[in-house]
Formats: structure tokens, C-alpha cells, sequence
């Protein structure tokens, strides 16, 4: 039976002898592994790219001060881009499950539809989850458009939510009780940080202050924009997308404020994408770490 | 000698709802491709799962017909230059039907002399054609979303993996989205899609049910209810038999095997509904019930075989007790206030940003709801204080952990927690089916109160929306307004509530927190007017009624719906009456002489007898006397069909006054009394229908 961090070990492996590269997670916080810049340029580039990380999440409002065993502020994805798509994808796919110790033959796999959007970056994509005996644990994902423009090639995502995987491989029911290695507990790391994040987010973030920063972030990205630095102003784009998500976890903002805020983080990540493939990306590297 | 021809286009999973109608439009265009050819074939089928569309035509012809055409080319003066030499024209023109120019013959016709070729078309083996038209036939299938996923950019319901086509033994070659066709199929996904070689089309079936995948979807469905009906049995319980979930499971599965699983009896205290849609919904699991109530017991559907069942199952479960705790937890998040206490958070939620907040229109729908009660009170009286109640409760759900989370719940989670709060059942139900009918055969709000609320929440949507100009369109219909609108004519048809709708959309028009004119709400007022006629055109039409029926009776036909619908099947049984139809031309002659003379009924005056001079008319006048009053009872009575009939009767005596008298004589006054006897015939055939309408049986 894998452990959490041997969970991550074996898909590493897995998808580096399938050619991807390795990255380490990207420092900056974000509500989900495709806000890295490895995916979010190597989606826009056009050339050739397979690669693979494990990154955390961080969704404020889904925090429940440690005490929900199956919701957290915070969590692991593991996250594989390819592009051109390889025929196969669903069958190495599978074959990583496999890798993961699970017998096909004795589990009910399917392929749920489920099509992707991301309001804030003007994406989204074509795919499924993927349910192994009910349980969703994969997002399955042919991205489409970015920043509301077709893209060319086609990249497919594979995102694994690795507690999930982890609770069905050790047979657990609440997320905390995962064995992280031989000696520690999920819990053991996670628990202080969740209740904590959760008081910070729900009851002691200062308002005014994520307001104040929204701002600074948003016009340096515009800033930076202009002066033709598309990956210093992407992190301006991440900032301000997590600024968001606490505003609204601390509920500070009223329905209109709310859709308002995600049209000017929307804006600034056009901004970028713009500008990003008016550089033209397929001189670019397609992989920024 | 004929052979079969198979087609299987292997795709990644496909979503269940895409499956059949691609599959029909891949055997109609199969089919209509090989008639565009000239290739024959018997017979043809298709069948197919969430990862194969597969088409079958049995006993295609090994060529397709042999042709001999004329085709007429340019003028003949054409044909040749001054020095005898075949002109580029000519030779162009031969050229394109593949034959030397010296074949080429004239035709004369009304328009001149033209070049004519003819061609023989010899028939082209099937294989050919097959390569040449599939890769046209699968390009041109349409998904309700479709995708791209390979340089060549082929769209598609998902990515295309494998192309096997075969005519007899041989194997269709073509190329498509970079995959080259050939004879392998692929096997059930859980045995690693293990493929093998299909030798020939008849073979599919059999190939395919060795790789333990049922690739025929009635067969799938028959397995899938026996297999679901006697796992059920063994529970020693029915099966929920849900017929989408049914329809989902057949296209979700290769190979469907039921799992039974248990969750803890405590969470029976959840909700039915919502129980319900966590297992149907949530997790495509069938509920077992015993009687009507639900029991701890639920059925999976797995694609795959029975190894293996108890770790299936045991996930199965896992899965469903942390959703059920999700929804206890929510549940018990919600019963902690009162709905009543709710009331408050929905000046926070928006209905619509012109008209305001949820909490608005719940205090439009209390004022349409107590005139609406008011109106009928003489008729129909109503719990008043009910009514009341179910519209301040209406929305007060739409704020609750659960309908946040499962929005198809708004209403039914109303009535749950209207019941804990210890409201009147009444109210509860009221609630729990304000949004009634939920689809065109699903029932309306059972109760007088409720259908009324129900009732006045579907005429503040229709007025709200036309009043700040967002009604539907052809393409586009955000807020359902058509299916509210049709909701509100079956509450108003099936509880028989003599309800004036267009007064309604007056009162309802005048609450909305829109700035309007007079003229601007006539406007709307007419727009409304015609948007809930249609809709209930559409109703009446598919009950069987004909448009000109309906059209006949549209005069005041929202005033009272419930009376209109009695007119309608009045003028549709009476129409069968052969004196009906020439009555009805007669009528039209009437209505038609009273509208050039621009006669109006008020200024009429009434007829008086003893100013009438011709025996024609006079025999008219008395029989229209004879039955007036007795059509104006029956119509008052909603008699319809008596009323109509005894119209009828009147038939020769019109017959004889418009063969006999001169309807615009000279004499003014003579003009006015006989033009006031054919307005009283009018007015009295429109006070059921205006047969003008009606067309003559063709």
C-alpha cells in the first residue's frame, strides 16, 4: 500500500519514463494546478511539450477548520501536460493507474462528462472525471481556448487528486488519517494549517488590506504588460486571483462586486495571453518553471 | 454477389446523451451517401456504445449502378472554330465528362441548338465508393458539443482512436484525423481494450461479446432491467426503475453488472428528494424502495464483469456515506433557523438586475397571488391565509445550504422544511410545488392555494421579463419562459380558474420596479398577450385541435381560459355538420359586408321589425329572434355546442335573405336595419367563435 508521498514518487516515475519533465511546484499560491505557468503557457506555446508536477491548491472557502474529512483550504494535485496528444493518452493513463497498484479488472472505471471553464482566464476545455468505484479522481481535460482564442495544437491535462487516490488506496475515510510516509499523518502536517487558514480566511483577513493589494497587483500586471514582460505579469495575474478567492471566502463581496472582481482579473490575464503570443510563443521555450 | 459492409468509428468514452443520435445520423447518412452513389443494398442497422458508433448494411451491391447520361453543354455553334479545329469550349466540355470531342453530338431545343454529351457511367466497385464517401459521412456527424484534438482539426464528440471498416472480408482503406482504418475492434476497457481481428461484418456481435462488450443497445437495456430487476429481488425489494437513468446506463456501459451496496439507516432520515438525487444524480446509483418508501439498500452499475464485486461495492459505499454526510451536514446547517428566519438574506440575492431582489419579486407574487385569489373569490374560495403564506415562503429556500448546493431541489426543500417548522401541510405543499409543472407531462401544484402562488410566480417571470425587454427568442430562452408560460395555462386548464389573464398581466405589469409609459405598456401588454397565445395555440394543437379552430376562438381567449378551450371543442365537433361549412362561407360574407361598410355594432341601433319590408328578411329576422335567446343562455351556461347548433339552424334563412335582399339599399335607414340584423348574427356566432376562421376541408 502506497503512502502519500510515495503516491507522488510513483507518478513522477511514471510520467518521467513517459518523457515528461519533471518540474518542482511553482512558489506562488493558486486555486488549481493549471494556474501554474507550465500549463498556462505551455497550453498557449505551440510547441511540443510533456510535462509533469505535483502542486498544492489553495481554495479558501473550501477550508472547514480541519473538522470536514473530506474538505480542505488546501490540498495536492498532481498535474501531467502533453502536447501534440499521444493516441494512446487514455491507455498510458491507465497504465498509471496500474503503476499506482490498482487491478483494473477488479474496479469499475468510467468516464463521467465533464467540460471545463474558467471564467477568470476566458478557458476551457473538453472532458470527463474520472470515477473509480464512484469516486472521482481524476480531471481529464483537452484544453480548447485560452484567453477565449482557439488553440493549436491541442494539449491534454491530466490532473490526479491525490488524497482521493490516497483514500482509496489505504482504505481510509477521513483524509487526515493518511499515512503521509511509514511515520507522519496527513493530519500530523495539515491539521494546525487548516483550522488556522480557516480562521484566517473566514473570520481575521483584513479586508481592506486584499483590496488595497488587489489593486497594486492589478496595475503593476497592466504595468508590465506595457512593457512587454508577459511571465512577471502572469504572477501579478495569480496574485490577484488569490486575493479574489479570500475577499470572497471572507465574505466581503456582494454579487455584483464579486462578478465585477472576476472581470479585472479576467482583463489583466487577457492582457498577457496577448501579449504573450504576440512574442511569438513558438520561438519561446514552451516550459517556464 | 452482395456483400455486408460494417463501419465502427472507436472513439474515446463519448457522453452517454451523444450516443443515439449520432448513431442515427450515421445510418441515415450511410445510407443516403451509397443512394447518392447508385449503391444498392437490403437492409441497414446501427448499434453502438459510449466508445463505438458502428453502422451495418447488409447485401450491398458489388458495383454501383451503371449510368448513361445526356448532358447538355454549350451552344452548338460552339462545337467548332472557322478552321474546323474543335473549340476550347468543346473540348472543355468533353473533356469533363471524360469522352474525345468528336463524340460529341447536338440536341435542339426550344432555346436554340446545344452540344450534347453522352456519357456512360460505368458502375464503380462498392469498395471505392466506401473509401471515397466515409471519411465525408463521419465529418459530417453533429454533437451537441463537439471538439478538437489533432492537427488536422477534425471535430468530433471526442477523439477518434480507431476506424475499422470492412465490405465482405476486405478492409475499407481510408485515412481520418490521423487514423488509418483497418479490421481490429477494441475489447472492454478493464481487460486493457484487448482488440481482435474482425474477418467480416456479420461477425461484429459475436467478435465483440468475446471481448465482453454488448455492443447492441437493446440488448444492453434487456440485460441491464433483468439483471437490475433480480439484484432488486434478491434484496427482497423493488427497483426505483428510473427511465433516464436507465437511458444514461445503457450508453454509459460496455458491459453493465449491478453491485448492491447498503448505506447507514440514519440517513433515511434525509429528505426523500434529496436522498434520491444523491444516488440517481450524484452518483448514478438506482434507489430500491419498498412500497414507496426508500429503503437503506441502492443498486450500482458497473462497466465491467463480476470480479472483484466486493471492493466495487465497498467503494460504491465510501463514496455514497461522504455525500450523504455532506447533505446531513447541510440539512442540519438549514433546519438551525426557521425558513420564516431566512426571509431576510433574500434582499441579498438577485433576481434579475432590473427587477430586483428575490425578496421583491416574492412581494410581487404575494400581491398577483391576492388579487388572483380576489378574482375568483365568488367562484372558487380559497384559504386566503394560505396563499399568503406559500408566497412569503415561495423563495425563502433558494438561501439554504442545500438548494445552494443542489439547485434542482428549490421547492421540494421548501415543503421539507416548511414541515419541520411545523407549518400547515397545506402550506408545505404549496410550497414544495410552486415550481410545478417541472415538464410538459409532470403534474401541476395539487392544492387550490398553491396552484394559485404557482400560478402568480409564472405571470411575475412573463411580465418582469417582457417588461425589461429580455423575452425570449427563437434561440434563446434564459429565464424558461416558455415552459412557465405553458405551466400557467395547464394550472389555469386543469383547475379550471376562470381567471382573466390579460387583467392579470395588467396588475402584474404595474408591480414591476420598471419605469413605463401608457403607450409602452400596451405595448407589452400585447406582446404578452401574444407570446401566452401562442403558447397556448401550441397546447390546444397538440390536443388535436386544428389552427383554424384555435384561431376562431382567439377573441377573448385569455380572458377565460377554461371557457375557451369549452368553445374550441364546441366548433370542433359542430364543424362536422354538413350545413356547418356553407355556413361558415355565409358567415364570412356577412362579416366581410359589415366590415366595408364599417359598421359598427353601437351605432346600430338594433333592428326593428316593422322597419323591414321583404319576406326573406323578415323570416331571418324572426328566426334570429326565435334562437337569440336561446343561444345567449346557452352561452352563458357554456353551452358552446347547443349554442353553436342552434346557429346553425339559421342556415337557410341566411341562405334566402342574401339570395333575396339587397343588403346595401339605397334607403339609408332600410341599409342601417339590415346591416344591424347581420351585426346581431356576428356577434352572437363570436360570442363562441369567429367561424370566418374556419377553412374549408380540402
Amino acid at each position: 500500500m502506497l503512502t502519500f508521498q510515495e503516491l507522488i514518487l510513483e507518478l513522477q516515475r511514471f510520467w518521467a519514463h513517459q518523457g515528461c519533465l519533471l518540474i518542482q511546484p511553482y512558489d506562488l499560491e493558486k486555486g488549481a494546478g493549471t494556474f501554474n505557468p507550465a500549463t498556462f503557457f505551455g497550453a498557449l506555446a505551440t510547441a511540443p511539450t510533456a510535462v509533469a508536477y505535483p502542486e498544492s491548491c489553495r481554495r479558501p472557502g473550501d477550508g472547514r477548520y480541519g473538522q470536514n474529512p473530506n474538505r480542505l483550504g488546501k490540498y495536492y494535485q498532481f498535474q501531467v501536460l502533453i502536447k501534440p496528444v499521444p493516441a494512446k493518452i487514455i491507455d498510458i493513463y491507465l497504465r498509471s493507474l496500474k503503476a499506482l497498484g490498482l487491478d483494473l479488472k477488479k474496479h469499475d472505471l468510467r468516464w463521467i462528462e465533464d467540460d471545463w471553464q474558467s471564467p477568470t482566464l476566458g478557458a476551457s476545455g473538453v472532458g470527463w472525471e474520472v470515477w473509480l468505484d464512484g469516486m472521482e479522481i481524476t480531471q481529464f481535460t483537452y484544453f480548447q481556448q485560452m484567453g477565449s482564442i482557439a488553440l493549436s495544437p491541442i494539449s491534454v491535462e491530466i490532473t490526479y487528486g491525490l488524497e482521493r487516490i490516497a483514500l482509496y488506496l489505504q482504505k481510509k475515510d477521513d483524509v487526515f488519517d493518511l499515512d503521509f510516509n511509514e511515520r507522519f499523518t496527513y493530519g500530523d502536517l495539515h491539521r494546525s494549517q487548516e483550522n488556522q487558514f480557516s480562521r484566517y480566511y473566514f473570520e481575521q483577513a483584513d479586508v481592506a488590506m486584499l483590496r488595497r493589494h488587489f489593486e497594486d497587483y492589478e496595475k503593476e500586471a497592466t504595468c508590465l504588460v506595457k512593457a512587454g514582460m508577459p511571465l512577471p505579469a502572469y504572477d501579478c495575474v495569480m496574485k490577484v486571483s488569490h486575493l479574489f478567492n479570500v475577499l470572497d471566502a471572507r465574505g466581503a463581496l456582494s454579487v455584483t462586486e464579486r462578478a465585477q472582481y472576476i472581470g479585472r482579473v479576467r482583463h489583466i490575464a487577457r492582457q498577457v495571453i496577448n501579449l504573450y503570443l504576440e512574442q511569438s510563443p513558438c520561438a519561446q521555450a514552451p516550459i517556464h518553471a | 454477389m452482395p456483400k455486408d459492409f460494417i463501419l465502427e468509428i472507436g472513439t474515446e468514452p463519448l457522453p452517454a446523451r451523444f450516443v443515439k443520435p449520432a448513431l442515427e445520423q450515421l445510418l441515415r447518412k450511410t445510407e443516403g451517401a451509397c443512394a447518392e452513389n447508385r449503391l444498392k443494398h437490403k437492409s441497414g442497422k446501427y448499434c453502438g456504445t459510449l466508445r463505438r458508433l458502428a453502422v451495418i448494411l447488409e447485401g450491398v451491391d458489388e458495383k454501383s449502378e451503371a449510368l448513361s447520361q445526356e448532358v447538355q453543354g454549350p451552344s452548338a455553334r460552339l462545337l467548332k472554330d472557322e478552321t474546323g479545329a474543335f473549340t476550347p469550349q468543346a473540348a472543355g466540355f468533353a473533356k469533363k465528362y471524360g469522352i474525345k470531342p468528336q463524340t460529341l453530338e447536338t440536341v435542339s431545343t426550344p432555346k436554340g441548338e446545344f452540344l450534347l454529351a453522352k456519357v456512360d457511367i460505368p458502375g464503380e466497385p462498392a469498395i471505392a465508393i466506401f473509401s471515397r464517401i466515409l471519411p465525408a459521412i463521419i465529418a459530417s456527424l453533429e454533437f451537441p458539443k463537439s471538439m478538437e484534438w489533432e492537427e488536422s482539426r477534425l471535430r468530433f464528440g471526442r477523439p477518434i482512436r480507431t476506424l475499422t471498416a470492412l465490405y465482405g472480408k476486405r478492409v475499407v482503406p481510408f485515412k481520418l484525423a490521423g487514423v488509418k482504418s483497418g479490421r481490429l475492434v477494441q475489447g472492454l476497457e478493464v481487460y486493457g481494450g484487448k482488440p481482435a481481428a474482425l474477418t467480416e461484418p456479420g461477425r461484429y456481435r459475436l467478435v465483440l461479446k468475446n471481448l465482453l462488450v454488448i455492443v447492441d443497445s437493446e440488448e444492453r437495456r434487456a440485460i441491464l432491467t433483468q439483471e437490475l430487476q433480480k439484484t432488486a429481488k434478491q434484496l427482497g425489494a423493488q427497483l426505483d426503475a428510473d427511465a433516464d437513468l436507465i437511458e444514461e446506463t445503457v450508453y454509459m456501459t460496455e458491459h453493465p453488472v449491478p453491485v448492491a451496496g447498503a448505506f447507514r439507516k440514519e440517513f433515511l432520515e434525509l429528505p426523500a428528494p434529496l436522498l434520491s438525487l444523491v444516488l440517481k444524480k450524484q452518483l448514478k446509483f438506482f434507489p430500491v424502495r419498498e412500497g414507496a418508501a426508500l429503503t437503506n439498500s441502492f443498486i450500482g452499475v458497473r462497466d465491467g464483469i463480476s470480479e472483484g464485486q466486493k471492493l466495487v461495492r465497498e467503494g460504491y459505499e465510501r463514496v455514497l456515506e461522504a455525500r450523504l454526510r455532506d447533505a446531513a451536514f447541510f440539512i442540519t446547517r438549514d433546519m438551525a433557523a426557521r425558513l420564516e428566519d431566512k426571509l431576510p438574506l433574500l434582499e441579498r440575492v438577485t433576481y434579475q438586475k432590473d427587477l430586483g431582489s428575490m425578496a421583491q419579486k416574492a412581494e410581487r407574487v404575494g400581491r398577483i397571488s391576492s388579487w388572483l385569489c380576489e378574482s375568483i373569490r365568488q367562484q372558487r374560495p380559497v384559504k386566503e391565509d394560505v396563499a399568503a403564506l406559500v408566497s412569503r415562503l415561495c423563495y425563502a429556500d433558494l438561501v439554504t445550504e442545500v438548494v445552494k448546493e443542489f439547485p434542482e431541489l428549490q421547492g421540494a426543500m421548501g415543503g421539507c422544511y416548511a414541515r419541520h417548522d411545523g407549518c400547515d401541510e397545506r402550506v408545505a405543499l404549496g410550497l414544495e410545488q410552486f415550481y410545478y409543472p417541472v415538464a410538459a407531462r409532470t403534474p401541476i401544484a395539487a392544492t387550490d392555494e398553491g396552484a394559485l402562488v404557482s400560478l402568480a410566480g409564472k405571470i411575475d417571470s412573463l411580465a418582469g421579463s417582457f417588461a425589461v425587454g429580455v423575452a425570449p427568442t427563437a434561440s434563446a430562452d434564459p429565464f424558461g419562459l416558455r415552459r412557465q408560460a405553458l405551466g400557467a395555462l395547464r394550472i389555469l386548464l386543469e383547475k379550471q380558474l376562470p381567471i382573466d389573464l390579460d387583467e392579470a398581466f395588467v396588475q402584474a405589469l404595474s408591480l414591476q420596479p420598471v419605469g413605463l409609459d401608457q403607450s409602452q405598456k400596451s405595448k407589452i401588454l400585447r406582446q404578452l398577450g401574444e407570446f401566452v397565445w401562442a403558447r397556448a395555440a401550441a397546447f390546444f394543437e397538440e390536443m388535436g385541435h386544428k389552427s383554424d379552430e384555435i384561431r376562431s376562438v382567439r377573441l377573448d381567449g385569455l380572458k377565460n381560459l377554461p371557457r375557451t378551450f369549452r368553445r374550441l371543442a364546441a366548433v370542433h365537433v359542430v364543424r362536422r355538420d354538413p350545413d356547418f361549412e356553407p355556413l361558415a362561407a355565409a358567415f364570412k360574407r356577412a362579416a366581410n359586408i359589415l366590415r366595408q361598410a364599417q359598421f359598427q355594432q353601437e351605432n346600430g341601433g338594433g333592428s326593428e321589425r316593422a322597419k323591414l319590408q321583404d319576406s326573406a328578411e323578415l323570416a331571418f329576422y324572426d328566426a334570429l329572434t326565435s334562437i337569440e335567446g336561446q343561444v345567449r343562455e346557452n352561452v352563458y351556461h357554456d353551452g358552446f355546442e347547443a349554442g353553436l347548433k342552434s346557429l346553425v339552424s339559421i342556415k337557410p334563412h341566411l341562405d334566402q335573405f342574401f339570395d333575396k335582399v339587397m343588403v346595401m339599399a339605397e334607403d339609408p335607414e332600410l341599409r342601417r336595419q339590415r346591416l344591424s340584423l347581420l351585426a346581431r348574427l356576428v356577434g352572437l356566432f363570436k360570442s363562441v367563435a369567429d367561424i370566418s376562421e374556419l377553412q374549408g376541408r380540402s
